[in-house]
């Protein structure tokens, strides 16, 4: 019995018992005052991320070894923390407008959260598959949450079907790499690689099986089939927090592991990568070009966002350029983060029961009935095109610079020239908004307007200086680099 | 050859022909009573290996607890009870095709690991030392915290479950 390994993961652990607690509260809660879970579960997510920052950027081990508090994880976990109260504000008055609210959307949140934060402290392939379970089952759950709702409940069970597949992927990968090595745990792994005593065939399957189950989780083309469906079906509060939260858990794991694990792997993995950045870049953005539903538009979108982050990532196994492919993929992650919360609350704002409200047409006229709304969209728009002097152009900059000093200034290419194609479909709607005549109808809440808003601001001012941000990106190292 | 290994044998192919029938046979009814078959060459399969708790666990778990589940199951939805639709579409052939390369790929990448051609060790005597296995489940040193989150995991897919199958009142 040791406490100091209870220690580093207080927020964790906190996290999980205030779940439990709020499943068990929210029975008293009457029906049509559940207000008072969200208000609850808020609360809990902001005890947690003052936990979480407490820890600071010291370095601690726990459980043998199994788990890992380093900036990082850190980094990320605040990242998933505000993703959560996001996924919140975002959804108390839409869950009451479309008669869907239960209580038992926001323990289930926090649970996808905490499997989300253990991700990021795993260092041994059974956290890692526990974590990918912990935070895809609630997914699971809530992307049906609409139950009376076909499309809902098709999304909920593609993403189920297609999720315990990919699950399956990662299982037979971590089986594949513990029978090459004997170890699961990542210093065991990496020790064993760097000896020569494993097997190199079944380490390269089980690494390519595990790369293909995490690029399940994180819409990589061509595993990314699922996404607009599920993208569209699910609620969009649920949506919103699915595109950054499992895409930004997946990218953590898929760092994590690659880079302490598989470091001397990156000779055969980086054509594969190479191929799957461009592929996810192109056709992402492609697709894109002919949506007319504001949700499936996003969907696409967030694919070529996960491109985009892949791209950085392919030059791994370089030493010199590796710190800078963190930081510069941490960084990306925030702003897609910020950029896609404003995105959706604005959606949010927009939608109607029963999937109405959802065509590009809808926003005709926005920008004169509703000058506040059409412009954060606008913001979160040009945003993700990158365009400069927003959030979204640094990011791409700190992206494709890493691309280029590792050596792959083609994918550089390939990324601006889909970006360019990107401008026309944001900038589309962006047309829509100001320029065609209509009466679009909005819902008045304070909760994702003040999202928006927030969003708005942060990815203006933080465009204007991103200094603060990358600091805090290029600070939070992974343990062993 | 010994009785062990014609038991094998004979508890091999018992197990993989009754495989074959659980995914080629037509009705969901028959398709479940045949895995129970596959589960039982499994919990053979485990006691010749001389690990009694994984025989039992087999046993007890598998045909005991799941098998019976998914029998509750396929009578309580009656459509898939008499459900007589084709088991295959067009793609069957290109499907085993693939599926019959990626199983003979896996065994030729396997076979050039020496761990491939071992002999199956047997439990130590004295049984499979379930003390030691029962306390590294809950040791801070062994597996307590892949232990807990797994029963965290069981919780949320029963609250899932549960919000998914539940009644409606309203409306």
């Amino acid at each position: 019995m040791n406490l100091s390994d209870y220690y580093a993961i207080t927020p964790l652990v906190f996290l999980v018992c205030w779940a439990i607690f709020l499943l068990l509260v929210d029975l008293w809660i009457p029906a049509g005052r559940k207000g008072i879970t969200a208000l609850l579960s808020a609360a809990g997510l902001l005890i947690a991320l003052v936990l979480v920052l407490r820890s600071g950027e010291q370095v601690l081990t726990a459980f043998e070894g199994s788990v890992v508090v380093d900036g990082f994880s850190v980094f990320l976990s605040v990242l998933f923390l505000v993703s959560a109260l996001a996924g919140i504000a975002l959804a108390h008055d839409y869950l009451q407008r479309l008669g869907l609210e239960r209580g038992e959307y926001y323990p289930l949140l926090l649970i996808s959260t905490s499997g989300m934060m253990l991700m990021t402290y795993a260092y041994d392939l059974i956290e890692v598959f526990l974590a990918l379970e912990l935070l895809s089952i609630p997914l699971y759950i809530l992307a049906g949450f609409s139950r009376l709702n076909l499309e809902s409940e098709e999304a909920s069970l593609k993403y189920f079907l297609l999720g315990a597949f990919s699950s399956g992927f990662v299982l037979y990968g971590v089986g594949l790499v513990f029978a090459a090595t004997g170890y699961t745990d990542f210093p065991g792994i990496a020790k064993a690689a760097q000896n020569g005593s494993l097997n190199p065939t079944l380490f390269l399957i089980g690494a390519g099986l595990v790369l293909t189950g995490f690029g399940f989780k994180s819409a990589l083309v061509p595993f990314h089939m699922w996404s607009p469906d599920v993208y569209q079906g699910a609620p969009s509060p649920v949506t919103a927090f699915m595109s950054v939260g499992a895409k930004a858990a997946g990218f953590a794991a898929l760092l994590r592991v690659f880079v302490v694990v598989f470091p001397g792997m990156s000779v055969n993995l980086t054509p594969l990568l190479w191929a799957l950045a461009a592929l996810t870049m192109f056709v992402g953005n492609i697709v894109a070009l002919v949506q007319s539903n504001i949700k499936r538009l996003l969907a696409y979108s967030s694919i070529a966002h996960s491109g985009y982050l892949l791209m950085a990532f392919v030059p791994y196994g370089n030493a010199s350029v590796r710190s800078d492919a963190i930081a510069g993929m941490l960084f990306y992650l925030a702003a897609y983060c910020l950029t896609t919360f404003g995105a959706w609350a604005v959606v949010i704002a927009l939608e109607k029961a029963e999937g109405k409200g959802l065509e590009l047409e809808d926003y005709a006229g926005l920008g004169h009935r509703y000058p506040f709304l059409a412009a954060t969209m606008t913001i979160f728009l040009l945003s993700f095109t990158g365009v400069p002097l927003t959030l979204g152009f640094w990011g791409k900059f700190y992206l494709f610079s890493t691309a280029v000093e590792g050596g792959f200034w083609q994918l550089a290419l390939i990324g601006l020239l889909t970006s360019l194609i990107s401008a026309y479909y944001y900038l589309r709607v962006v047309v829509i908004m100001y320029m065609r005549p209509g009466t679009p109808q909005v819902q008045r809440n304070f909760w994702p307007l003040l999202t928006s808003g927030v969003g708005a601001l942060a990815v203006v001012i933080l465009g204007i200086a991103p200094g603060v941000l990358l600091n805090l990106a290029v600070s939070a190292l992974l343990k062993g680099l | 050859m010994t009785i062990m290994q014609i038991i094998f044998l004979i508890t091999a192919s018992v197990t993989l022909f009754a495989a074959l029938m659980v995914v080629s046979t037509r009705k969901m009814m028959h398709a479940a009573m045949w895995l129970i078959l596959v589960l039982f060459g499994v919990t053979i399969t485990f006691a010749l290996l001389e690990t009694r708790f994984f025989a039992i666990v087999q046993l007890v778990i598998y045909i005991g607890a799941i098998a019976i589940l998914i029998i509750f199951a396929v009578m309580l939805t009656r459509r898939s009870m008499n459900a007589d639709v084709p088991q295959v579409n067009r793609n069957w052939w290109l499907v085993m095709v693939s599926s019959l390369a990626l199983f003979v790929g896996l065994v030729t990448v396997m076979s050039v690991w020496e761990g491939f051609f071992v002999t199956a060790r047997t439990a130590p005597p004295g049984g499979e030392n379930l003390v030691q296995l029962g306390t590294a489940l809950v040791d801070p040193n062994g597996f307590v915290l892949p232990f807990e989150v797994a029963s965290l995991v069981l919780l949320a897919a029963m609250v899932g479950a549960i919000y998914v199958a539940a009644e409606r009142k309203e409306k």
